[in-house]
Formats: structure tokens, C-alpha cells, sequence
């Protein structure tokens, strides 16, 4: 028997007011490739976000080869696979060059292979160096979906490979090329979980699993299928941090947000003119880290950015947590303590400017985690965390009096 | 008249009294203890506003948790429950205090006093609580969310009372149950007690009301969900 690489025990999963889980049993080995089927709203996406460890549940348990990934007590772990992801959105940020975004889906096994071969059979060549922004949504899904294959391809171990629906909006002939690649993973000892309607997918199942009736059938397994000899290097994972820095260089969002309220802010106390010789030192120290303060506290706009094509959903499932700006905030804190120092001629002190510089990326970050407490509700959008922010007044005061 | 309105309405002519005995009958304070004695008289009201919220910030920990970990309907309306009495008690607090505190120290707030600050936090984070939840669809994903800041909210209540007890900069020390000896006269604090009464009934009034309405609410969605369904 083969190694069972994904298995869900037992699985209650409520969404809304319903639950659509209700008892999911389900195993996954080694060499098999499961399509899950069932009516439109049967539940067959919350199961496969399940399988992917993204959402809380209410009973049971999922396994990643033997590790408890996640449970009905909130316990979470990252896989001891390598996972590959395609949601029913395609989980990218526009932001991103379609080849970076390859690159990085891979990077999580820590393996890597020539993505040019792909690109090719997929008609993506012409397009490797171009933002995702500027594809068809057509191409769009297919860098998603290879997004998802591609870890496999890599890994040198038996990898977990979950689609959601990835020939919805595919043409004829990336279907066919798609079934092919489906029935080599599964031929190079994969365990592959799949939802779609389309037939030319569920041909390559050797198992089904009905969501609605909860049954599990064996099917005529397709012959093996070719497999193409790649060669895998080891590469480095990207980080959170190291993609999410990236992102804000490339596309300058805290230019829009973050410094634009510091500039305000500076803006609004060089218009009261001359005044901080007639400040004591607790005032004066007030008023340098006002901008750096309003800064931080317009939190971080890549959370925002990442709920683009739920590309911070995307994250958590392979990289085991979202994006962030890293230190980018520091940066951006220094340069502006330094400027207020300036414009209102005090003295340029390094201790006040690495303060500022601490409180920038202190707020900033807190208000990020605040920003994304809130990620799973239906609208996060219409929450008031802005409410929540005036508790970072308290490190602000904090750090204002110990400078003066 | 049901049980949680009768609450209500004698919690109401408990702080109708209150007030009453606050503006009429309570003794006037030493001319030269404060700045503003006259405004001393919102203290009948500040006080046991913020007795009431801590009640019913309480609730809404318990109610919270309650969810969270028995997934219990019953608690979830305690949570909203809480959190709406805490926002209701919370800014009758700081609101008074706000008054108070222009009349006898100049100002309205005092970014410095760790108590008062951590009290207005804690307000805050009741009207995010009520609002942010009337924003969302009623489900899993809204409550886990809501009742995870309702615990976390729950960390400043003792960080305010312990605030009572260290960092007393501008705000006075605690009135009652200080462990030496009350520091008001007698008739004062009659006042005060009867004002803390009211209020505990008030807000225990309020929340069986608010829970009541709750579960009105929970029952006329599954009545239109099953509308819903074509049955």
C-alpha cells in the first residue's frame, strides 16, 4: 500500500451559518489522483482549502504525510511536503512578472526546474517577463495553474498537489496538455486532489469522491503516463518578507498611504511656523515623531494588495503566512524623523531617528497584524480598525518620554 | 412586562435616584480639596458607570470564550450582549469623566494617565466590536473573529485595575474596597452604593434584553433561510 501523503479525519467545516463539512473522511496516497465531484455548492472548494490547511474546523483533523497540519483546536503546522496550490481564484498580486511568481511557487520546496519547456506548451513564452496585471484572464489562470504543478514537477519527494477547478477558462488544447501533466505527476508518485466538471480532467482520476453522498470509487486508472526526464536544482525559499519588500519597491504602495500622511502630517506643523524653542523636551519629541507615528498607523497597504485574487490566501496555503513589508517601514521611519528634524530645525540627533525609525516599523506592523486579524470574515473591507489604532498611542507616549 | 424589561426599568429608577440624591442630598466637598467641588457631583454617576462596564466587559470575555471553545449559542449572545453594554456603560464613563476632568484639571483627557487611557481603549474597542460585527454577515468566520478580540480586549481590564492601583498621575486612587478603610464619609458613599446597585441592575436588565433580542433575531434568519430553501 501506498504512503498516504493527505488524509482528513473525520472533518466538520462550518462557513457562513451552514456546515459544509459534516464528517469528511478522506485519504489521499502516494501515486493517486482524486477528483472530487459533486452540484455547485456542495462543498467541494472548502474542502480542497481544507486539505490546504486554510480553514478552521469544527471536528477533526488534517494530516500531511504523518504531521497534523491543522486541527478542530485552531493547532497549526507547516507541511512536511512540498504542497502546490491552485485556488478557484488564481492567488496572484498583479504586481508580480509571471516568471518571479513560478520562480516563487517552486522556491517553497526548495527546488527548482526550467520553467521555459512549461511556458512553451502552455503559449506563454512571449509573456514570460510581463506583469501578471497585463495577461488575459485565460493566461492569467494558467500561470496560476502551473503555479500549482510546478512544486511537483521540482520536488524530489512525493509532493501534495490541490486544483480547484484548473481548466475553468482554459482552451481545448491547454485541457489536453493539462490531463497530460496530471497523469505524469501521478505516474512520478504524487498525490494529486482535484475539483472539476470537465470531463477530460476526471478521465485522469484513479479515484472519485463524491462531496454531496460522501462516497469514494475507484475508477479505471488512465495507463501511466510519460515522464519527462528534468533536471531539479536546489534553489533558496523566498520569504514573506523578501517577496513582500519587493512588492513595495516595484510597485511603490506605501508612496500612496504611509508616506503621504507623514508628508500631511509634516505639512500641517511646518505651517504653524517657529515653534519649538517655546516647547518643553516631552512636546518637542511629540511633535518630531507625529509623522513617523501617522506613518505606521495607515498600517500596511500590501495586506490590502493581497486580498487581490486571494493572493494572501495563496501564501498561507504554500508559504505558511502572508507577505509582509519587512523592513521596510524602518526605512521609511528613519528618512522621515530625519525630515521633521529638518523642517523644523531641531537638532538631527541619530538616537531620535533610529526611535523613529523603531516606532515606524513597531506601528506599522502592529497595525498590519490588525489589518489581517480580520482577514477571514466576509467583509473585510467594512470592519472599523481604525477604532482599534489609538492603542499604539501608548508605545508612542512611551517612547516620546523616555527621549525627553 | 417581562423579567428582563422589569430589570431594566427598576435599574433605571435606581439611577434616577441616584442622580437625584447626587445633585440634592449628597454633602458638598471641601472648597479646598478641588478645583471645581460643584463638579465633584459627577462622580455619582462616573463611578458606577465604570463599575457596570467592567460588568459588563466581563460578559463579554465570558461570552467570547463561551464560543470559542463550546461553541454555544447561548454565549454568543452573551458576547453581543456584552459588548453592547460595555459600549453603553463605557462612554457614560468616559463621557462624565471627560466633563469631570475639564472642569478640574483644565482638561478633558490626559494622554499621560494609564487608567484612563487604558478605560477609553477598552471602550474603544467595544464600538469596534458592535460595529464591525452589524458590518459582517452573521457566521462562523464574523464570531470566531469578534469573540478573539473580545478576549483580547479582556486583557485590558486588568491592566486598568492594576493602572488603579500603580499609575495614579492625575486620576484619583480607588474609592472603595481599598483594603484600608474607605476614604468617603458615609452619606457619600450610601450614594455611591445605591448608584453602584443601579447601575449592576441597569446593565444585567440590558443584557437579558440585548440576548433576548438576539435570539429573536437568530430565529427570524433560520425562519428566512428556510423561506430561502422554497419550503
Amino acid at each position: 500500500m501506498a504512503k498516504a501523503l493527505l488524509s482528513l479525519v473525520d472533518v466538520h467545516v462550518r462557513r457562513g451559518m451552514n456546515t459544509v463539512l459534516e464528517g469528511c473522511t478522506l485519504t489521499v496516497e502516494a501515486g493517486q489522483t482524486v477528483v472530487l465531484t459533486g452540484a455547485n455548492g456542495a462543498g467541494k472548494s472548502t474542502l480542497l482549502e481544507t486539505a490546504a490547511g486554510l480553514l478552521p474546523m469544527e471536528r477533526g483533523h488534517v494530516q500531511h504525510d504523518e504531521v497534523v497540519v491543522a486541527d478542530a483546536d485552531g493547532r497549526r503546522r507547516n507541511s512536511p511536503l512540498t504542497v502546490g496550490v491552485a485556488l478557484q481564484r488564481n492567488g496572484m498580486l498583479g504586481g508580480e512578472i509571471l516568471t518571479e511568481h513560478l520562480h516563487a511557487a517552486m522556491s517553497m520546496s526548495g527546488h527548482g526546474v526550467d520553467v521555459d519547456p512549461f511556458l512553451k506548451q502552455f503559449k506563454l513564452m512571449h509573456r514570460a517577463n510581463d506583469l501578471v496585471a497585463h495577461l488575459s484572464q485565460g493566461q492569467a489562470r494558467k500561470v496560476a495553474v502551473l503555479a500549482g504543478l510546478l512544486p511537483a514537477f521540482a520536488s524530489p519527494t512525493p509532493a501534495l498537489i490541490i486544483l480547484d477547478e484548473p481548466d475553468a477558462g482554459l482552451d481545448d488544447a491547454s485541457i489536453e496538455i493539462l490531463g497530460q501533466w496530471l497523469n505524469e505527476l501521478r505516474t512520478m508518485g504524487h498525490a494529486l486532489l482535484v475539483a472539476t466538471h470537465d470531463e477530460r480532467v476526471m478521465a485522469q482520476a484513479t479515484h472519485l469522491y463524491d462531496v454531496d453522498q460522501r462516497k469514494f470509487q475507484t475508477t479505471t486508472a488512465p495507463p501511466a503516463g510519460r515522464v519527462d526526464t528534468r533536471t531539479s536544482r536546489e534553489v533558496k525559499p523566498l520569504s514573506r518578507s523578501a517577496f513582500g519588500v519587493k512588492m513595495h519597491l516595484r510597485t511603490m504602495m506605501w508612496l500612496n498611504t504611509n508616506a503621504m500622511a507623514g508628508l500631511l502630517t509634516l505639512g500641517i506643523l511646518l505651517t504653524l511656523g517657529d515653534f519649538m524653542e517655546e516647547l518643553d523636551n516631552l512636546q518637542r519629541m511629540g511633535f518630531i515623531l507625529a509623522p513617523t507615528l501617522a506613518v505606521g498607523l495607515c498600517g500596511d497597504p500590501l495586506v490590502a494588495a493581497l486580498r487581490e485574487e486571494r493572493a494572501g490566501v495563496w501564501w498561507r496555503a504554500v508559504g505558511g503566512g502572508e507577505p509582509h513589508a519587512g523592513w521596510i517601514p524602518l526605512a521609511i521611519g528613519a528618512v522621515f524623523t530625519f525630515l521633521t528634524t529638518n523642517g523644523l530645525q531641531d537638532a538631527r540627533e541619530i538616537h531620535i531617528i533610529v526611535a523613529g525609525a523603531v516606532l515606524c516599523f513597531l506601528v506599522w506592523h502592529s497595525v498590519g497584524w490588525m489589518q489581517r486579524s480580520t482577514q477571514r470574515l466576509a467583509r473585510p473591507h467594512a470592519v472599523f480598525i481604525g477604532l482599534l489604532t489609538p492603542v499604539l498611542i501608548l508605545p508612542y507616549s512611551l517612547l516620546i518620554s523616555v527621549l525627553s | 412586562m417581562r423579567l428582563s424589561e422589569a430589570v431594566l426599568f427598576i435599574g433605571f429608577m435606581g439611577i434616577g435616584t441616584t442622580l437625584l440624591l447626587a445633585l440634592l442630598w449628597a454633602p458638598s466637598v471641601s472648597i479646598n480639596a478641588f478645583e471645581s467641588p460643584a463638579a465633584q457631583r459627577i462622580f455619582y454617576w462616573h463611578v458606577p458607570a465604570a463599575w457596570a462596564a467592567f460588568i459588563a466587559f466581563g460578559a463579554l470575555f465570558v461570552g467570547s470564550a463561551g464560543w470559542l471553545f463550546k461553541r454555544s449559542e447561548w454565549m454568543w449572545r452573551l458576547h453581543v450582549a456584552g459588548s453592547e453594554a460595555g459600549l453603553a456603560t463605557g462612554l457614560m464613563a468616559v463621557w462624565s469623566g471627560c466633563v469631570w476632568g475639564a472642569a478640574e484639571w483644565g482638561t478633558p483627557w490626559d494622554w499621560t494617565d494609564v487608567r484612563l487611557n487604558s478605560f477609553g481603549l477598552l471602550t474603544l474597542l467595544a464600538i469596534y466590536v458592535v460595529l464591525g460585527r452589524n458590518s459582517q454577515p452573521d457566521g462562523v468566520e464574523t464570531r470566531d473573529t469578534f469573540a478573539a478580540f473580545g478576549l483580547y480586549g479582556f486583557v485590558l481590564v486588568p491592566l486598568t485595575y492594576i493602572a488603579t492601583r500603580i499609575w495614579t498621575i492625575r486620576h484619583p486612587g480607588p474609592v472603595v474596597a481599598t483594603g484600608d478603610g474607605s476614604s468617603i464619609n458615609s452619606d457619600m458613599g450610601l450614594v455611591l452604593l445605591i448608584g453602584a446597585v443601579s447601575f449592576t441592575v441597569f446593565i444585567i436588565g440590558h443584557m437579558m434584553a440585548s440576548m433576548r433580542l438576539t435570539a429573536m433575531e437568530q430565529r427570524l434568519e433560520r425562519m428566512q433561510q428556510h423561506l430561502d430553501g422554497g419550503v
